[in-house]
Parts: structure tokens; C-alpha cells; sequence
């Protein structure tokens, strides 16, 4: 896709530095890392407990909220592994793989960002909006949804590196609805949209911008087990009816890529969960 | 380094730590980790004659102390293999054990002598005991008259080593292992995975699209060790081990068991150098112990 060089991957085991519980389920656990990384924005790293045994038994995919010297992941406890990573104490071991798969594209000149995040799915759009202020770029816009107000982490970071509009399903925060009932009216020809968030969410997010011809990148969030391209456990369906996998020829992809009508990105009833996080 | 060699079928290995099938890509995803070539080989993807995009979503979910998979075999197909994964490895030294997968005996065969035609191919291991494809798989490994037809229609084509895989689910896995033996199978895998299922009851609903998987990982230990021992304990050619081995410690015990060669499969997943560290540590116990490897195979039995 391009000839951007991506950092080498690595597995260190670092020492929690420190977690931050932000409210509810969410936790933000930062590591020490003495020889920095250099992850990009959209990239991930599969995160595991040091001494954790023999269960559970396989990392977690992780976004990257930070890179550096002091890499920090966003976590919503779900299930056993970010149970365990919701209780973890500062000098608590861990094993991070990364950085891995592709990050988000470049941003197009000339084009103002609109990103699109959904709970926990707003880590990678904090990593880009950071990355942009730094380097000078125009302030993104975005929108994060959630449930309620509660489901909502790292709004105060969004607030400060974008124009932010809310929305929750309940009305607790911002406008009473779904990211995508007031994402048509930011959407127009010199736009470009940067998704992250449940399946159902960004399939509605690629139909809008598909409609209005917005480019649309999306990162992709599907259970792994290895995270560098052995297992072949992450398979998305794609348009030209094959797959592709999420941990090498993603998460981040053109939205365009990806047929959301097939395969478990199909809209379902019943809650969503960001499986990764189980 | 002799101290740690071992002979598997006439085909001698410089260590007994090789990577599982299905668990290892092609050998050619671990450059930035370390390098493959120093293990004892690697057991390649299954390899059918065809390419093949594999199962829908959701192919893994976890499980106490293992993992599912339904992966259905996707792979390159023998033939992108040949062109884009074997020269590389060939190179590079790397030991390449070619696993192979087909639904018929005709296809077992013409992948094999597709494999005849190249050089870098140091065996070929037939699985003959997927569970997750609806034709041929485990279907085969279960039944002892079938395998030792796989088994000796590809002896008959081919001067390479054949390693047959066996399926746990196998009644009478004692009798699979000796038909193959006789049909002339010069070393025994054992075991592949055996069939599982997990339901997510907040959604109600089967975690894999394939229904079942292959379980895999720490969990199964116990009982591949126990094949292992009765399966080494039958026939007179050597048997790999294969099963939940992610430790130093792990590999000992089916050594020790009986087997002349250990599989690092599941464990490569959480630890991309997980087989490389099971060799170091197995070449640290043989030096400390002033022991080779050769003279711990069955040492417990």
C-alpha cells in the first residue's frame, strides 16, 4: 500500500508502570518500555501477563493509546484476560508483541479528518489526533458514542485534540442516538472519515461514506490468537468474496475492502461485544 | 550439537524441537524473532493441492488453559509454495517438513510428487486427521485400512520420509499407528487435535462458525502424552510428539515418554520464539546433565 517502514517487531516483557482506572470498566495500563518503541498510530500489540500460566492462556489484541518509552493500552474488563489486567499493580510483568499490523493510512492533504470512534474503539483515534496535533495539522473533527456517559473513556482527550461531538444511546452525554445519526451531517466531498468501533457501528459508518463517496478507513477488531499472521484465526470477509487477515493486511483498511453483509461482520442482534477485549 | 542430534526415519535432525503444523505459517514469518533454521525443522501449513480460503468467522476462541480452531486449512496450495516460500526457506537451511492435507488418495499422491520435484523438502507429513474440513481429514485417521492405503500409496511415490499424523479420535489409535507402520510409514506424529465447542451464552450462540474445532494447547497434554507412550510402546518407528508442548520441561516428558522428536504448536502463538526457547533450555538440561538427547528418549518407560 505504500513504503512507509514499520517498526521491527518485538516481545518484551515490561514492568506496568502504572493503571489508571478511568470510570466504570475502562482502565488505561501504561508499561515501561527502556528502549522506547515506535509503534504507529492504528497498529496494535498483543499483550499477555507475564505470569499469567498456563491460563489465559493467549494475549489480548491492543490498540496502542501511546508509544515510546511508556506504551499504554485502553481496556474494558470483559472477560478473564482484561478482568486480570483491570487488577494489575504498578511492577506486574507483561509480555508485549508489537508494534503490529498496518497503521492508519496517512491522512490526504487537503482533506479535514472526521473520526468516528465507539467505546472502547476511541484508543486508536486518540493515538492519530495526537499524532496529528504534533505534527501541526488542522484540528479533526469527531464523533464517540457510547451507551451512556460512562461509556465514554478518554473523552477528555478527545475534547482537547478535536472538535468533539457526543452522542449517547441514553441521552446521559451529548446527542440522544448512535455516532452514525449525526455523522451524515458532518460527512461532504472534502472530508475523510477514520473509523473505529463495534462491527455494527462501522458498517453503518463505510454505508454512509460509501454513499457520499468520503474515503473511509476502518481498523478492524476480530479475536486472535497469534497477532502476526500464523494462526489465520482473524479472517473479514472481503468484497472480492475471500478474506483477509486482520493482524497483517489490517486492522486498518480501506473500508471499501470489506463485505460488511457476510461472515460475523453481518449486523446482529443482540449486544455487541469488541471480542478482542474477551 | 550432537549431543542433541536425533534420527527420525533415516532422516537425521540436528535437535528434536521442531514447530507444529498449522502453528508456524510457512517458517518465513519469524525473521524479526530469531532463526528458524537453528531448530530441529518445521512442519509447514497443510498443504493441499489447491489453494484454499479456509472456514468463515469465527475460527478460534479460547478455552481453559487451550483454544479451538476451525481454521479449514487455508493455505497457499502446494504449488505457491514450491514457487514463493520453498526457495527462501532452502536458503536459508531451514529443515522443511512438508504437511500435507487432500481428500483422496490421487491428490495425497500428486502432491507428493509435486513435492518429488523439489529440492529443500528434507519429509513429508500426511495429515490425515484434520478436524475441520468436511471431506477426507479426520475421516481417514480414524480408520486404521485407510491409512495404511494413504500411507502406502505415497511410500510407493516417493524416496522422501513419510510422517503420518494421527487423530486422537482414532478408537483404536494403536491399530491406525501399526497399519501405517506397515504400509510403510517411517515415523508416527501424534497427536493432532482433538474436537471441541464452546458456546457464548450471552449471545446464545456457538462461538465457532464451523460449530466444533480442534483443542489444542496446555490443557491437552496429559492425554497426547498418553498416546504418545502407548503409540511408542507398538510400533518400532520413531514417534514425534505433538501436543500442548510450550515449556522445556513439557518436551521432556514425552522424551522421556518415548518419543524421539517434540512439535512446539499452540505455544508459538502467545511466544513467537517459544520453540527456540524450549531448544535452549533442552540444550542447557543435556549439558548440565552430561546427557544426550538419544539417551533420554524412553527413558521413563
Amino acid at each position: 500500500m505504500s513504503t512507509r517502514v514499520l517498526a521491527k517487531r518485538r516481545l518484551v516483557t515490561l514492568s506496568l508502570l502504572r493503571r489508571e482506572s478511568i470510570g466504570g470498566l475502562y482502565h488505561v495500563l501504561t508499561f515501561e518500555d527502556p528502549d522506547g518503541g515506535a509503534a504507529q498510530p492504528g497498529q496494535f500489540t498483543m499483550v499477555r501477563g507475564a505470569e499469567w500460566g498456563d491460563a489465559p492462556l493467549l494475549p489480548r489484541p491492543m490498540s496502542y493509546l501511546t508509544t515510546g518509552h511508556t506504551p499504554s493500552i485502553l481496556i474494558k474488563v470483559i472477560g478473564e484476560g482484561t478482568l486480570r489486567m483491570g487488577r494489575a499493580e504498578p511492577g506486574e510483568p507483561f509480555t508485549l508483541l508489537g508494534p503490529l499490523g498496518e497503521p492508519w493510512r496517512a491522512p490526504t492533504p487537503g482533506r479535514r479528518i472526521v473520526l468516528v470512534a465507539g467505546g472502547v474503539g476511541v484508543a486508536p483515534l486518540v493515538f492519530l489526533a495526537r499524532a496529528i496535533a504534533e505534527a501541526g495539522g488542522p484540528k479533526p473533527i469527531a464523533i464517540y458514542g457510547g451507551r451512556s456517559a460512562r461509556d465514554l473513556p478518554l473523552d477528555d482527550d478527545l475534547a482537547e485534540l478535536t472538535e468533539l461531538h457526543t452522542t449517547t444511546e441514553d441521552g446521559s452525554r451529548g446527542t440522544r442516538g448512535r455516532v452514525t445519526d449525526i455523522l451524515g451531517d458532518l460527512l461532504g466531498p472534502d472530508r475523510e472519515v477514520f473509523t473505529c468501533g463495534p462491527d455494527r457501528m462501522m458498517a453503518k459508518v463505510a454505508e454512509l461514506c460509501a454513499a457520499r463517496d468520503v474515503p473511509c478507513e476502518v481498523s478492524l477488531e476480530t479475536p486472535m490468537a497469534c497477532g502476526y499472521g500464523v494462526c489465520l484465526g482473524c479472517p473479514v470477509p472481503t468484497m472480492d468474496g475471500a478474506y483477509l487477515y486482520a493482524c497483517t493486511q489490517g486492522p486498518c483498511v480501506d473500508a471499501r475492502r470489506v463485505d460488511w453483509s457476510r461472515g460475523d461482520h453481518a449486523p446482529k442482534k443482540g449486544t455487541h461485544l469488541p471480542r478482542s477485549q474477551t | 550439537m550432537t549431543r542433541l542430534a536425533v534420527e527420525v526415519g533415516g532422516l537425521s535432525l540436528k535437535n528434536p524441537v521442531l514447530t507444529a503444523s498449522g502453528c508456524f505459517g510457512y517458517g518465513l514469518e519469524y525473521d524479526d524473532f530469531y532463526d528458524v533454521a537453528e531448530l530441529g525443522g518445521i512442519c509447514t501449513k497443510g498443504l493441499s493441492l489447491h489453494p484454499r480460503a479456509g472456514n468463515p468467522p469465527e475460527r478460534i476462541c479460547e478455552t481453559p488453559a487451550g483454544m479451538l480452531n476451525a481454521i479449514g486449512l487455508a493455505n497457499v496450495g502446494v504449488e505457491a509454495f514450491c514457487r514463493d516460500k520453498l526457495p527462501t526457506l532452502r536458503e536459508r537451511g531451514v529443515t522443511v517438513i512438508a504437511n500435507i492435507f487432500a481428500s483422496s488418495i490421487a491428490d495425497f499422491v500428486t502432491i507428493t510428487e509435486r513435492l518429488n520435484r523439489e529440492t529443500g523438502v528434507a519429509a513429508v507429513e500426511l495429515n490425515v486427521s484434520c478436524p475441520n474440513v468436511s471431506e477426507g481429514g479426520i475421516e481417514f485417521g480414524k480408520d486404521a485400512r485407510m491409512c495404511g492405503e494413504v500411507t502406502r500409496a505415497v511410500r510407493s511415490v516417493t524416496k522422501l520420509p513419510v510422517w503420518v499424523k494421527m487423530s486422537p479420535e482414532a478408537g483404536n489409535i494403536v491399530a491406525v499407528a501399526r497399519a501405517c507402520e506397515e504400509a510403510g510409514a517411517d515415523a508416527i506424529t501424534a497427536i493432532n487435535t482433538i474436537r471441541g465447542m464452546s458456546i457464548d451464552v450471552e449471545q446464545n450462540k456457538l462461538r465457532l462458525a464451523n460449530r466444533t474445532g480442534g483443542f489444542s494447547g496446555p490443557a491437552l497434554r496429559p492425554i497426547a502424552l498418553r498416546i504418545v507412550w502407548e503409540v511408542a510402546g507398538a510400533v518400532s518407528i520413531p514417534v514425534i510428539a505433538i501436543g500442548g508442548v510450550s515449556t522445556t520441561r513439557d518436551a521432556l516428558e514425552f522424551l522421556l515418554a518415548g518419543a524421539t522428536a517434540v512439535q512446539v504448536g499452540t505455544a508459538n502463538f502467545a511466544d513467537p520464539s517459544a520453540a527456540k526457547r524450549v531448544l535452549d533450555g533442552l540444550r542447557a538440561h543435556c549439558e548440565r546433565g552430561n546427557v544426550t538427547v538419544k539417551s533420554l528418549i524412553g527413558s521413563a518407560r
